[in-house]
C-alpha cells in the first residue's frame, strides 16, 4: 500500500475513512481476484519452467534437420531391443511367429519392457512395505507416533549415491544382514547385484510415499460412518469391508502409481545396485544425450512420458469415480499400542506389526544407520575426520568450491520458498480439476507431467530454454539463479499436493460451499475459510511432498545455479564423493539430520486434526 | 550425423542473476583487470581428497596480474557444444580436461571447430610425443592417467591376462563401470576391443559376463562396492597406492594389476576456445601448465601422471604410482566414427532382456 503523505489534524478523519473504504475494496478485490491471478501465474510458471523448455528438447525426436518426420519414433519402436517381441510386428514379422517367440517361455522384453516389469515389481512391494506402516501410524496411539510419522517421508530425500552405500553396507556380502543371519547360524545371502536389490531398494525410496498419503486418507475417514455401520450391525471387519477400505482405495492405487512412475524412469539406483544387465530405459536416454544423439533420446523420453501419463490418467479416471463424499472429518479413535486384553483379536494385528517392525527395521533403518556409521568410521575405526573434513571445506575453502553450510542454508532456503510457491500451484489446480467441466481430466493429466517426465530432458530444456536464455531484438535474456531453481523446485512439488488435495477437495459436500457463496464469501474466502480446513491432513501431506522433493532435488538445481554459492546439500554430496566414503557420508547426515528437523517443524506447523 | 548451420551468436547476454556467468558455476568478476575464465571438470576445482585448482589459480594469479575464473558445467565440455548449437557465446576461454572422445564427438556435431589451434604454447615440445592425441592439434595434453585393475592382495592375486578373468575361480570377482557413463568404464572396453579386435571384443565380453562381471554405473558405485569387500577386483587407476598411503590404508589391499602388462592411458588435453575474449592469455595459461614445477604439482594434487618429459615430481612418487609396462591407446582417427558404435554394440549385447 502507498502510504498517504498528507498531514493535518482537519483531514485526519476524512482520511481514515477513505482508507477504510480503500482497504475494503482491495480486500474484495484481492477476494475476488485472488484464484484467477494465482491460475493466470501457476499457469505462467509452468509454461517458463517446465513446458516450453521440455518442448526445446523433444521437439527434436520429430524435426531432424528442419523436416517433419516419423521415422526416429518408428526406429525406436520397431526395435526389438527396446521394445521386445512387439517391435517385430512393426517390422513384419507376421503375428503368428511374434506370438510363438511370446509364448516360447523366454520371450524378449525389450528394455522398455524390462523396465515395465520392474517399476510394477517395485510398486508391489512399495505397497506390501507401505501399508502396514501406514495402519501403525493411522489406527495406533503411541510415545513418538507423530515424530515417527514426520520422519517416514525421510527416505524419499536421500540423494541415490547415499542409499547405494546404505544398501551395500547393509545387504552386501560383508553385510549387517549377513553378520546378523551367520550370528543366529543361518547362511550367507547374496543380495546385491540383482534385481531384487534394486526393488527393495525402490520400496525404500517409495514405500514412504505410499505410507505417507495413505495415512492422510485413513485419518480422514469420518468416524461417524463406522459409528454408523456398526450401530446398524456391522461387524468391526465388514465395517472396515465397507466404510473404511473404500476411502484407503484411492491413496493406496495413488501410491502404487506414482511408484511405478518414478521406479520407470529410474536410473543411478540401477546401476549402483543391480549393474548393467538391469538397464532401464533411463540409462540408455542418458547415454544418447550425452552422445548428443537427441532425436533417438527424445523418442525414447516420449515413449517413457506416454507411458506414465496413460497409467496417471488411468488412475485420475478411477479416483474420480470413487471420491467419498463428506462433509466433516472425526478421525477415527487410536488404539493403545497396548493390548487392552489378552483376546485374539487384540494380539493379532499387535503380533502382525511387531513382525513388520523387524522388517523395517531391515530395510528402512538399517541402510540410514550404515550411512551414520561410515560417517564415523575410517581404516582404523571410528573417527571424526569425516565431520572435521566438512569444517575445514567451510573455514577454509576457495570460492569455487561448494561450502557445506552454505549448502545447508540454500537447500532450507529453497524449500521454504518452493513451499510458499507449490502450495498455491497445487491448491489452484486442484481448485480447477475438481471442477465439472469436459476435458478437466486431460488437463489434470497435463498437469501431473512434471512428475513423469525424465530428468535428464528436464535438465537439458532448462538449459537450453532458460540458461542459455531466447534472443530478444538483439539481447539474450536468459534466466538462471535462485528465483529459477526455486520455480523449478516448486514445478517439480507441486503435483503432490494436487493429487494430496484434489481427492478431498472433490468429496466434500458441494452445499457447504453453496451456502457460503449465498451468503456472499468469495471463491477465494470459501477455499480459504471452509474447505482446506476441511482437508487440512491432506494439505500438510503435500507440504511436507513438496519440502521433500525441494530438498532432494538434483538436477535442475545444478543446471540453473550460477555458482557455488547456490549450490545445496545433494550437490554437496557428490561433490564431496570420492576415494574414501567419509566426507559424503558426513554430508549425508547432515542432510538427514536437517531434513528431519524440516519435516517435524511442517508437521508440527501443520497440527493434528483431532481437535476437530 | 546430422549437422546444422547456426544461428550467429548474441551480443549481450541479460540475466536475472547477479552473477557473470549464468548457469555455469563460477564467479562474478570485476572489471579492473584482466580475467581468464578456464572450463573443467568438477574434481579438478573440487574434490575431497586434493585437486589442483586453487593451487593453480593462486601461482597463476599472482605471477600473471589477471583475474582466474574456474567454471565446472555438470555435462562438462558437452555444455560448451550446446552452448555452440543454440548459437550462444561460449564465454570461456580455454578448457582443461579434455580427453580423445570427446574431440571425436565435438567435430561430429559441429561443422565449425569450437577450439582454435593451439598455436604457439612455450613448453609443447616437452610433452611426450605418445601422449598427443589431436591430429589437428588443438588439444595439448597436461596429464594423463592409467586405467588398471585393483585388487585386495590379501585375499586372492589378479590373473595376469585378459584371458584369466575367464577362469572359473574368479567367477563374480571383477566390478566394472557402465563406458557411457564412467572414463574408467569406457577405457576398460577400449582396451578389451585393443586386445581382442574390433570383431573380437563381444565375443571375449560374452564370455566375461558369464563369469559374472558386475558392470555397475560410475566409478564411485563401483570403488566403494569394493572398498565394502563385494568383490576383490575393480577397474580403476594405477595410482590408486597414492590415496591408498594418504589415508594409512593397508597397501597390500591396494595392489595393481596391469592385465598383458598394459595400461590404457587416458591423456588429458587442453584447448583454447575459438571465440576466447583472452587467446594470448589463454596460451599463456597453457604454457604455464606445462612447466616442469607445475606439471609436478598438477600429477601429485590430481593424482596422475605428468604429459611432460622434464615434470619435477617428488622422489618417491614412483613408487606408490605405477606406470604399465606398455600403454595402450587409441587414436583420434581410429576412433573416429567407430567408437560410438562399439559402445552401442557391446550396451545391446550386455543388457539384452
Amino acid at each position: 500500500m502507498a502510504r498517504s503523505t498528507e498531514t493535518g489534524a482537519s483531514d485526519g478523519r476524512a482520511h481514515d475513512e477513505r482508507r477504510h473504504r480503500w482497504r475494503a475494496l482491495l480486500r474484495g478485490t484481492l477476494d475476488r481476484r485472488a484464484l484467477p491471478v494465482l491460475a493466470t501465474g501457476t499457469v505462467l510458471v509452468l509454461l517458463g519452467i517446465f513446458y516450453y523448455p521440455v518442448a526445446t528438447v523433444f521437439v527434436e525426436s520429430v524435426v531432424v534437420d528442419g523436416r517433419v518426420t516419423l521415422s526416429v519414433f518408428w526406429a525406436v519402436l520397431s526395435d526389438p531391443f527396446y521394445f521386445g517381441e512387439p517391435a517385430r510386428l512393426l517390422t513384419g514379422t507376421p503375428p503368428t511367429a511374434v506370438l510363438d517367440s511370446v509364448l516360447s517361455g523366454d520371450p524378449r522384453l525389450g528394455v522398455v519392457g524390462f523396465t515395465a516389469y520392474q517399476a510394477a515389481l517395485s510398486s508391489v512391494a512399495s505397497v506390501a512395505l507401505g501399508l502396514p506402516a501406514a495402519y501403525l501410524l493411522a489406527r495406533y496411539e503411541f510415545p513418538g507416533r507423530r515424530t515417527l510419522r514426520s520422519l517416514t517421508i525421510l527416505p524419499f530425500v536421500l540423494p541415490s549415491i547415499m542409499v547405494a552405500v546404505g544398501f551395500v553396507a547393509t545387504f552386501g556380502r560383508n553385510g549387517t544382514l549377513n553378520t546378523v543371519l551367520g550370528a543366529v547360524g543361518l547362511g550367507q545371502v547374496d543380495l546385491l547385484f540383482t534385481l531384487e536389490a534394486v526393488i527393495i531398494a525402490h520400496a525404500f525410496y517409495n514405500a514412504p510415499l505410499v505410507a505417507r498419503v495413505t495415512t492422510a486418507a485413513w485419518e480422514s475417514v469420518d468416524a461417524s460412518a463406522v459409528e454408523t455401520a456398526r450401530s446398524l450391525g456391522a461387524s468391526p471387519t465388514r465395517a472396515f469391508r465397507d466404510v473404511v477400505a473404500p476411502q484407503l482405495y484411492p491413496s493406496v492405487v495413488l501410491g502404487a502409481v506414482l511408484t511405478f512412475v518414478f521406479t520407470f524412469g529410474t536410473f543411478p539406483i540401477v546401476l549402483a545396485l543391480g549393474g548393467f544387465e538391469l538397464a532401464t530405459v533411463e540409462v540408455f536416454v542418458y547415454r544418447l544425450v550425452r552422445d548428443l544423439e537427441y532425436a533417438e533420446a527424445a523418442a525414447l523420453a516420449l515413449v517413457e512420458l506416454a507411458i506414465s501419463l496413460s497409467l496417471l490418467y488411468g488412475y485420475l479416471r478411477y479416483e474420480a469415480r470413487h471420491s467419498i463424499s463428506s462433509d466433516g472429518i472425526r478421525p477415527l479413535p487410536r488404539r493403545p499400542i497396548v493390548p487392552p486384553s489378552l483376546s485374539l483379536r487384540e494380539l493379532l494385528p499387535r503380533a502382525g506389526l511387531a513382525a513388520y517392525s523387524v522388517v523395517a527395521l531391515a530395510v528402512f533403518v538399517a541402510p540410514i544407520a550404515s550411512m551414520v556409521y561410515a560417517s564415523l568410521t575410517g581404516p582404523n575405526g571410528a573417527t571424526l575426520a569425516h565431520y572435521e573434513f566438512l569444517l575445514e571445506r567451510q573455514a577454509s575453502g576457495a570460492s569455487f568450491q561448494v561450502q557445506p553450510w552454505d549448502a545447508v542454508r540454500n537447500s532450507l532456503l529453497f524449500a521454504a520458498a518452493a513451499l510458499a510457491v507449490a502450495l498455491p500451484m497445487g491448491v489452484v489446480v486442484a481448485v480447477l480439476t475438481t471442477r465439472r467441466y469436459r476435458g478437466r481430466k486431460v488437463l489434470d493429466v497435463v498437469a501431473m507431467a512434471p512428475l513423469a517426465v525424465s530428468g535428464i530432458i528436464v535438465g537439458l530444456g532448462l538449459l537450453r530454454g532458460l540458461v542459455f536464455g531466447v534472443e530478444v531484438g538483439g539481447t539474450r535474456l536468459a534466466v538462471g539463479g535462485a528465483l529459477a531453481i526455486v520455480a523449478a523446485h516448486a514445478v517439480a512439488g507441486y503435483p503432490f499436493v494436487v493429487r494430496t488435495v484434489a481427492p478431498g477437495l472433490e468429496g466434500l459436500d458441494r452445499s457447504l460451499v453453496e451456502s457460503a457463496r449465498a451468503l456472499g464469501a468469495s471463491r477465494a474466502r470459501v477455499l480459504a475459510d471452509i474447505e482446506l480446513p476441511l482437508v487440512w491432513p491432506a494439505v500438510v501431506a503435500g507440504a511436507a511432498f513438496a519440502v521433500a522433493i525441494s530438498i532432494g532435488e538434483f538436477s535442475a538445481t545444478i543446471v540453473l545455479a550460477s555458482g557455488t554459492s547456490q549450490f545445496t546439500m545433494p550437490i554437496a554430496i557428490e561433490r564431496f564423493i570420492g576415494r574414501r566414503l567419509g566426507p559424503a557420508t558426513a554430508m549425508g547426515v547432515v542432510l538427514l539430520v536437517v531434513t528431519s528437523a524440516s519435516f517435524l517443524v511442517i508437521d508440527r506447523l501443520g497440527g493434528e486434526t483431532d481437535a476437530l | 550425423m546430422k549437422r546444422r548451420t547456426f544461428l550467429t551468436a548474441a551480443g549481450a547476454t541479460v540475466a536475472t542473476t547477479v552473477a557473470g556467468c549464468s548457469g555455469i558455476a563460477g564467479e562474478s568478476e570485476p572489471d579492473d583487470e584482466r580475467t581468464l575464465v578456464v572450463g573443467t571438470y568438477s574434481a579438478f576445482i573440487d574434490a575431497p581428497s586434493t585437486s589442483p585448482g586453487a593451487w593453480l589459480k593462486e601461482q597463476f594469479e599472482s605471477e600473471f596480474d589477471a583475474r582466474l575464473i574456474w567454471q565446472t558445467p555438470e555435462n562438462e565440455v558437452n555444455h560448451y557444444i550446446e552452448r555452440k548449437n543454440a548459437g550462444v557465446d561460449t564465454e570461456t576461454d580455454v578448457y582443461v580436461g579434455l580427453n580423445v572422445d570427446d574431440l571425436v564427438r565435438i567435430d561430429d556435431q559441429l561443422d565449425d571447430g569450437l577450439f582454435a589451434e593451439a598455436g604457439d604454447v612455450e613448453g609443447a615440445d616437452s610433452v611426450k610425443s605418445q601422449l598427443s592425441f589431436d591430429p589437428d592439434n588443438r588439444a595439448v595434453p597436461f596429464d594423463t592417467g592409467y586405467v588398471s585393475l585393483v585388487y585386495d592382495g590379501t585375499s586372492m592375486t589378479a590373473p595376469e591376462t585378459f584371458e584369466g578373468l575367464l577362469a572359473e575361480d574368479v567367477a563374480g570377482d571383477l566390478i566394472a563401470q557402465n563406458p557411457a557413463s564412467s572414463a574408467t568404464g569406457r577405457a576398460f572396453l577400449l582396451h578389451t576391443v585393443a586386445a581382442f579386435g574390433p570383431d573380437g571384443y563381444l565375443d571375449y565380453w560374452a564370455d566375461l559376463q558369464a563369469n559374472d562381471v558386475r558392470v555397475l554405473g560410475s566409478w564411485s558405485d563401483a570403488y566403494s562396492a569394493w572398498s565394502a569387500g563385494e568383490a576383490p577386483m575393480v577397474v580403476s587407476y594405477s595410482t590408486d597406492q597414492v590415496f591408498a598411503d594418504r589415508n594409512d590404508a593397508n597397501l597390500e589391499k591396494h595392489q595393481i594389476r596391469f592385465l598383458n602388462d598394459q595400461g590404457y592411458a587416458n591423456p588429458e588435453g587442453m584447448a583454447v576456445f575459438a571465440d576466447a575474449n583472452e587467446p594470448e592469455l589463454a596460451r599463456e595459461f597453457m604454457s604455464f601448465l606445462l612447466r616442469p614445477e607445475v606439471q609436478g604439482e598438477i600429477a601429485v594434487r590430481n593424482v596422475a601422471f605428468p604429459a611432460t618429459t622434464d615434470a619435477a615430481l617428488p622422489e618417491d612418487y614412483a613408487e606408490l604410482a605405477k606406470e604399465p609396462p606398455e600403454p595402450v591407446t587409441f587414436t583420434y582417427d581410429e576412433l573416429q566414427g567407430s567408437v560410438s558404435g562399439w559402445i552401442e554394440a557391446w550396451e545391446r549385447q550386455f543388457a539384452e532382456n
